[in-house]
């Protein structure tokens, strides 16, 4: 009778039957990534968190409680129970656990030897990018490069910051021979690439102001000639700057990671946070927005969040950036050329970035979750101004026709601006202007130690550099708020 | 030449006379019944035999030898359903039970308006706490016997008791196709003793229905229907137009951040009364009617009966939208093919069709919710001019009334709110139903006096699924349908036992010893699912919509699903045994096999023992009018739980975490593991012992009382993982609670002349506690129920019962800035340098620097710790009145009645007592828009109210037609009534109803109580007739 008692999980797939196969394999592989896309069911992702953070934006949306999350972030009153840390945490975490046990299985599994090298060295690139935004978040976290022990769960203890960077750098190394120069756009865009690898890599020696070695990273990423092809990887910034924004140009020249998303995934309200359409386009859509006029923008009504701070608006009023920048409802409404609800805290300036369109609306499911466009994790123009960062500070020559000049000025002429001297202030408003809404200022910030300017929005220099780590991470185990939380880490 | 023949017949125990006995003339067709004072007249020729039968009553014979009044003394038929109790394979006896039963007849259910069988059992028997979720027509109600008995994941499900109809297990979602006319009797099985028969699935308690079978000799055709109506017993005080635009601007000019600005309302008092939202979406007259034929009989090769019956009630809150109607038949019948050889069937099949509000007891989105925050100054219809000409009423997708006009729509900020009348609107004709079919087929044989050998195979087959039409709809800025979209979802489930029992039952001389041996197989959990969704078909309404239009492939959607299968495989064993009634032995082993067990506990093993002892059946007890009858008992017994989910014992990867990758957007499938296996994944085990006693009083009054205690250990507990570990823990037997109660049953009946009186009543203690959780784990909150942006709101931890509310205690108001300067840490930090006068003082609970979620402490528990009812019954002469009324105490309720993320939501007329610098002897705190202290956001004793209530469920009065005049109709019997439900609640409750079951949303952690805009209760006012033809 005890065989009677055998059900088929039919609807269950057993880990030891499965990895056997080239298509199981990468669908592993596929889990880590979904990870790297993971938006939060609340309607939010960590670009709409650092620009909430950071002196460019409001939260907007309907009212004080609207994604509260969000409301919180923007006037620091987050704390280890409410606010943004726990998708941070988790969603890392998640990543690392997925990267953890799909390196456990890629070695031993039955596939053509140099596919598994690359598999495993996007599962280690993954792994470092998710211990990068976890270690700049929380500072002092666990370092876990296996499945945790069920029976040990509790026990985990909080690495120093210096072993995690030490062990993104010792993953990235192993992972930049292994990947490819470029991989097919059509098919395999938004995979990880050595220029990708490398970025990141610059990047995490950046963060701990190992300047030389940071620039060395991001001159292999932006080639010999600032402003020309990069031979090694094909990287160059685009003429037009609007493009970047055009979702059609998925994969270009000047992207070197990109989180795709699709229109095709069919998310819904049941499970907002698994759709792999791009949440911010609908969030950032003006609340209501009707077109009067024919020549009224075709953005699709949205919830109104992320709005400009006027002044932010008053420092892009007059860049070459402005207009793909912000979307200025407060002009087309006064103009009579279209209509829209304010936001809460309106200032009438939107994120044209991110918008969606209707040209662009998904054919099939639920509307608000799945437009497609992607979203730059690394892109060159940050790139160059990052090794512009490390040379700057790294005691470079900076003087005109320097190479750090040279990078600096290539952004610049791309919208037909006129060079500026490389100085610690030019380059932090290049970097706020250039990379407006993309969810690089906050983080800049506090990297530079020139968070005063967040003051006015209840940034406390003592406790706000760092995430409160959530409550649950707490409770019955062995991890230790920051002492900026009053915790003793 | 006829005589006629007068006489009474009374009950031989009591001397109360009997009405409705059935009197008849062997060989002819004359027959009578008695009348309400158990007299009957009938002529009939000399020598003629009269037989007088009643049901649970031995008939008896005599012979018409004059015209002299007949006196017959019916005594008690030990064998006949009155005194006999189900026990699970088979009846027992009442006087030699010796576990811990109550039950339910027939008559106690009779009339009675409910559409769920489980909503009969409330307030009539102790030990279950029964209370509604939904008022929404057929809504199941939470059920719980003796307590919670497990907690964690599932823990609704997990805590359902097992239903065992006519012996076929049913989940507590399916006894929804139960006609309670149909229903004889309803045993609850409460302690190990009892349910243990049921092993490995009985731990939460066992509820066995019967249904009415044929009774040999007569031939009965019964009629009985009500028709009447409902109307909401309650409306909340919400704020009218102007007193909201002044507590808006209250609030407004308190803000931070508008410091300055005009004022939202310029001008409030122009506003009058704006809108009621509440009496837009209720209805004063919703209806409701049951109408059910049912005929029995038999000979003495074959009994049947079967019925037929139609139910049905419109919702009081959104009526359009809220229906809900069933229709049942059934047929159940024996039949003996030789002496000793018995087959039969019990069939229910039943249809129902409803459609329901959406959203029930969620605060998002639902028209109920929408009517209690939505603002009164929006109008339901828009009509002024200059406002049609513009946005957003020029979108082309506004919801418009009959008459063309666009109904109001929400201002920003109202989040996905709607105006409810649209909302109805876009959800008209859409519909659920479902068909099922439940039954048995059996075949008995007694080869020997005493020996029983039985073969059952018994089905539950269910059919289900719904048909949705959402159109073209532009409810707000925020909420909107851009596409149109036609959904149809079919289901099917079949579940099935086979079961095999012998039994034997033989007396020696004074001992009388049953055994029972048997075999059973299950299988449920089977389920197909197909959902097609069609978008953009030329439909505009759900009347025009059909699966005839073929969209192009990119406009449907399909998708699928199916359950997992779950078996159980079980050998059991009982022998009961008496030695004359006095000393009373039963025990039994059950030994349960599942599927869902892991390899290293396959088998689980559930023994009870129980025995009892009647000393007023000693001969020294000394013959008095005071102990009538007594009977002494105790039980201790193992059953266990094995709702723990499917396949938790081995390593499965699951799918759905894809990621598109290439210019063309394809979603690729990725693979990841789920939570690491646990081969030691075991059932939940509860040990119950009960102690109880049986007692008939002063001749009249009858007592039970039992008190048990009940612990249930190896709870399965996924350790709260930490996030870091990146997916879930495996489920493991970690943890243990505890249910102590004391339970009292107390009865009376006396005729005094003409009036008959009768008092039933019940009243249960209970105390959970939970004891034990997983190792170096202090406390749950991931299970427990979570509101708004509040996060958890009620924490698991042991020395407190399950899922108690959880938060900041409320210190009163700060009544000036001198007093949040004083409101100092140890070391002198001020604690709420945010606050202002009129904030909350929140109790620094951890004595540190700050006011944190470290100062969060147990505010009550969302369990009745003590639950009662009662029911008196009256008569005079043909009149008869029943009253029926429970209630329950000791316990809070969560009051989430607003909307805390929308700032310009409406409020309760409670507010405009909010503190004020000239109303500060208050205890509401002060308006602000952003609310720096978060005197509104912070869970504190501020949501929580007092959860006593007491409800007369019901009040009936009823006229049974004198004989004679039935006589002339041609009839049998003829009763009618009229009956009202819900007719007063006592309770301090500020919502709209108090017995709050659990949430059927995922936040409510299995939790009752939790208030966020459930559907209230109706107050019914009904006219009823029972005919007997």
């Amino acid at each position: 009778c005890k065989k009677y008692l055998d059900v088929n999980p039919q609807d269950r797939i057993l880990t030891s039957n499965y990895y056997k196969t080239q298509t199981e394999v990468f669908s592993g592989l596929v889990s880590i990534y979904d990870s790297f896309g993971y938006q939060y069911s609340g309607l939010y992702d960590k670009v709409a968190i650092m620009d909430v953070a950071s002196d460019d934006h409001w939260a907007g949306g309907g009212g004080p409680g609207d994604i509260n999350d969000l409301q919180v972030m923007e006037t620091y009153k987050l704390n280890s129970q409410s606010g943004p840390s726990t998708y941070l945490w988790s969603k890392g975490y998640q990543g690392i656990f997925r990267a953890n046990f799909f390196l456990s299985k890629v070695t031993d599994a039955p596939i053509d030897a140099g596919l598994k090298s690359r598999f495993a060295a996007e599962a280690k690139t993954l792994r470092a990018i998710f211990y990068f935004d976890l270690v700049r978040f929380f500072k002092n976290i666990p370092l876990l490069l296996q499945e945790v022990d069920p029976a040990k769960v509790n026990d985990v203890v909080q690495a120093l910051p210096a072993e995690v960077y030490a062990q993104m750098e010792k993953d990235l190394s192993e992972a930049i021979p292994a990947l490819p120069a470029t991989v097919p756009a059509a098919t395999e865009g938004g995979r990880i690439t050595k220029g990708a690898a490398q970025a990141l890599l610059g990047k995490v020696y950046l963060w701990q102001k190992k300047f030389d070695k940071a620039a060395e990273q991001f001159a292999l990423v932006n080639g010999p000639t600032p402003g020309q092809v990069n031979p090694a990887n094909g990287y160059k910034l685009l003429n037009n700057y609007a493009d970047l924004w055009n979702v059609n140009n998925k994969f270009n020249s000047e992207s070197i990671l990109e989180i795709v998303k699709t229109t095709s995934s069919n998310g819904g309200w049941s499970n907002a946070g698994a759709s792999d359409g791009n949440l911010l386009n609908i969030i950032t859509g003006p609340r209501g927005y009707q077109p009067i006029k024919p020549d009224a923008p075709d953005y699709y009504p949205g919830y109104g969040f992320l709005s400009f701070t006027k002044e932010f608006f008053a420092v892009i009023h007059y860049d070459p950036r402005n207009a793909p920048t912000v979307a200025n409802l407060d002009s087309l409404r006064k103009n009579g050329i279209a209509n829209y609800s304010d936001s809460y805290n309106n200032t009438g300036y939107m994120l044209e970035k991110f918008i969606g369109r209707q040209k662009n609306k998904p054919a099939t499911g639920q509307t608000e979750l799945n437009f497609g466009q992607d979203i730059y994790e690394i892109r060159l123009a940050d790139t160059y101004l990052l090794e512009v960062d490390a040379l700057l500070n790294g005691g470079a020559a900076v003087g005109a026709g320097s190479r750090a000049y040279q990078l600096l000025n290539a952004v610049r002429a791309r919208v037909g601006l006129n060079p500026v001297a490389v100085t610690m202030d030019n380059l932090v408003l290049e970097r706020r202007l250039e990379l407006a809404g993309e969810g690089h200022r906050w983080l800049d910030l506090v990297r530079w130690g020139r968070t005063s300017v967040l003051a006015y929005k209840g940034f406390d220099a003592t406790k706000n550099t760092v995430f409160p780590i959530p409550q649950k991470e707490l409770n019955n185990t062995k991890i230790e708020q920051n002492k900026e939380w009053g915790g003793t880490k | 030449q006829d005589i006629t023949v007068k006489g009474t017949v009374t009950d031989q125990k009591n001397g109360i006379p009997i009405p409705g006995v059935t009197v008849k003339a062997l060989g002819s067709s004359k027959g009578t019944l008695t009348d309400v004072s158990g007299n009957f007249v009938i002529a009939v020729p000399q020598g003629t035999k009269l037989t007088f039968s009643q049901l649970g009553m031995v008939s008896q014979t005599v012979t018409v030898s004059s015209s002299a009044a007949i006196r017959i003394a019916l005594s008690e038929d030990s064998k006949a359903l009155g005194e006999v109790v189900v026990v699970g394979y088979g009846t027992q006896k009442k006087s030699v039970v010796t576990g811990a039963i109550s039950g339910v007849k027939a008559a106690d259910l009779e009339n009675q308006p409910v559409n769920r069988i489980e909503q009969a059992l409330q307030g009539r028997t102790s030990g279950l706490t029964i209370a509604a979720t939904s008022g929404q027509p057929g809504s199941a109600s939470t059920v719980r016997l003796r307590g919670v008995t497990s907690f964690g994941e599932n823990s609704n499900n997990k805590n359902n008791p097992l239903w065992v109809v006519d012996g076929v297990v049913i989940d507590n979602g399916g006894i929804g196709y139960l006609n309670q006319s149909d229903i004889e009797s309803i045993e609850v099985l409460k302690d190990a003793a009892a349910a243990a028969i049921y092993g490995a699935r009985s731990a939460s308690g066992v509820i066995l229905v019967t249904t009415k079978k044929g009774k040999e000799g007569t031939l009965t055709i019964n009629y009985s229907g009500y028709y009447g109506t409902q109307a909401p017993a309650k409306k909340l005080d919400l704020l009218n137009a102007s007193q909201y635009a002044d507590v808006i601007n209250r609030a407004f000019a308190a803000g931070l951040k508008n410091g300055g600005q005009p004022l939202p309302f310029p001008n409030p008092s122009a506003l009058g009364q704006g809108t009621d939202w509440q009496s837009v979406i209720f209805n004063n007259d919703a209806r409701k009617q049951n109408h059910e034929v049912s005929i029995s009989g038999g000979n003495e090769k074959s009994t049947f009966y079967t019925s037929a019956g139609y139910n049905l009630m419109d919702g009081i809150v959104a009526t359009p939208i809220s229906k809900w109607n069933r229709a049942n038949v059934r047929l159940n019948s024996t039949h003996k093919i030789r002496k000793w050889w018995t087959i039969g069937e019990n069939l229910g099949y039943s249809h129902t069709v409803n459609s329901g509000i959406g959203a029930v007891n969620r605060e998002f989105g639902g028209p109920l919710s929408s009517a209690i925050n939505l603002s009164p100054t929006m109008p339901i219809v828009e009509t002024n001019p200059a406002l049609l000409g513009q946005l957003p009423y020029t979108n082309a997708n506004v919801v418009r009334d009959a008459n063309g006009n666009p109904y109001g729509i929400p201002a920003s900020g109202f989040q996905e709110m709607t105006n409810p009348l649209a909302y109805i609107q876009t959800r008209l004709g859409n519909y659920n139903w479902d068909h099922n079919i439940v039954g048995n087929a059996f075949v008995e044989l007694e080869p020997l006096k005493g020996l029983r050998i039985r073969s059952t195979i018994g089905t539950k087959l269910a059919f289900y699924g719904n048909d949705a039409f959402s159109p073209l709809a532009y409810f707000s800025t925020t909420a909107s349908t851009p596409r149109s979209t036609f959904r149809r979802e079919l289901n099917y489930s079949i579940a099935y036992n086979l079961e095999n029992t012998i039994s034997y039952t033989r007396d020696f001389n004074k001992h009388n010893v049953t055994l029972l041996l048997g075999q059973g197989n299950y299988k449920d959990g089977y389920s197909r699912q197909l959902v097609t969704t069609y978008f953009d078909i030329p439909a505009t309404d759900f009347n025009s919509a059909n699966m005839r239009f073929k969209p192009i492939e990119a406009n449907k959607t399909t998708s699928g699903d199916e359950g997992t299968e779950h078996k159980v495989n079980s050998f059991f064993s009982r022998v009961q045994y008496n030695y004359d009634e006095k000393y009373l032995l039963t025990a039994l082993i059950r030994r349960d096999g599942s599927s869902r067990f892991g390899p290293n506990h396959k088998f689980g093993y559930f023994p009870s023992v129980s025995a009892g002892w009647v000393p007023t059946r000693e001969d020294f007890f000394p013959k008095n009018n005071i102990v009538n009858t007594l009977k002494i008992r105790g039980s201790y017994g193992v059953t266990g739980n094995d709702v723990i989910g499917d396949f938790a014992y081995v390593a499965t990867v699951g799918s759905g975490r894809n990621y598109p990758f290439g210019t063309a957007g394809n979603v690729i499938i990725g693979y990841s593991p789920e939570a690491s296996p646990n081969p030691n994944l075991k059932w939940e085990e509860t040990k119950q012992t009960d102690i109880g006693i049986d007692a008939t009083l002063f001749n009249d009054f009858t007592l039970t009382a039992d008190w048990y205690k009940k612990k249930t250990t190896g709870i399965l507990q996924t350790p709260p993982t930490p996030d870091y570990v990146g997916s879930g823990s495996p489920a493991r037997n970690l943890g243990d609670m505890q249910n102590t109660g004391f339970e009292l049953e107390l009865g009376y009946r006396k005729q005094i002349g003409q009036i008959r009186f009768g008092i039933s009543g019940n009243a249960s203690w209970l105390k959970n506690e939970v004891t034990k959780l997983a190792p170096d784990v202090n406390f749950i909150e991931t299970d427990g129920a979570s509101f708004q942006n509040m996060g958890t709101i009620t924490r698991t931890q042991p020395g407190h019962s399950f899922n108690e509310f959880y938060g900041y205690q409320n210190l009163g108001l700060f009544q000036s800035q001198a007093e949040i300067d004083n409101y100092k840490g140890p070391k002198g930090t001020v604690l709420q340098p945010n606050a202002k006068p009129g904030d909350i003082k929140f109790a620094n609970l951890n004595g540190d620097e700050t006011i944190d979620v470290n100062d969060r402490t147990f505010l009550g528990s969302p369990i009745p710790k003590f639950t009662y009812g009662f029911t008196i019954n009256l008569g005079y002469k043909n009149f008869d009145l029943v009253a029926f009324g429970s209630g329950v105490a000791g316990n809070k309720i969560f009051q989430g009645l607003r909307r805390l993320d929308i700032a310009n939501a409406n409020y309760q007329t409670k507010i405009l007592n909010s503190w004020t610098p000239s109303n500060t002897n208050t205890n509401i705190p002060r308006l602000a828009v952003d609310d720096p202290n978060e005197n509104y956001k912070k869970f504190s004793s501020l949501y929580l109210e007092n959860g006593d209530f007491f409800r007369l469920r019901t009040l009936q009065i009823g006229y049974t037609l004198p004989k004679a005049t039935v006589e002339k109709l041609k009839l049998q019997k003829l009763r009618i009534y009229v009956l009202t439900e819900n007719l007063f609640t006592i309770t301090k409750y500020s919502g709209y109803d108090p017995e709050l079951g659990v949430g059927p949303d995922a936040g409510s952690g299995g939790a009752f109580s939790i208030d966020r805009g459930a559907y209230p209760q109706a107050r019914t006012f009904l006219i009823g007739i029972n005919v007997g033809f």
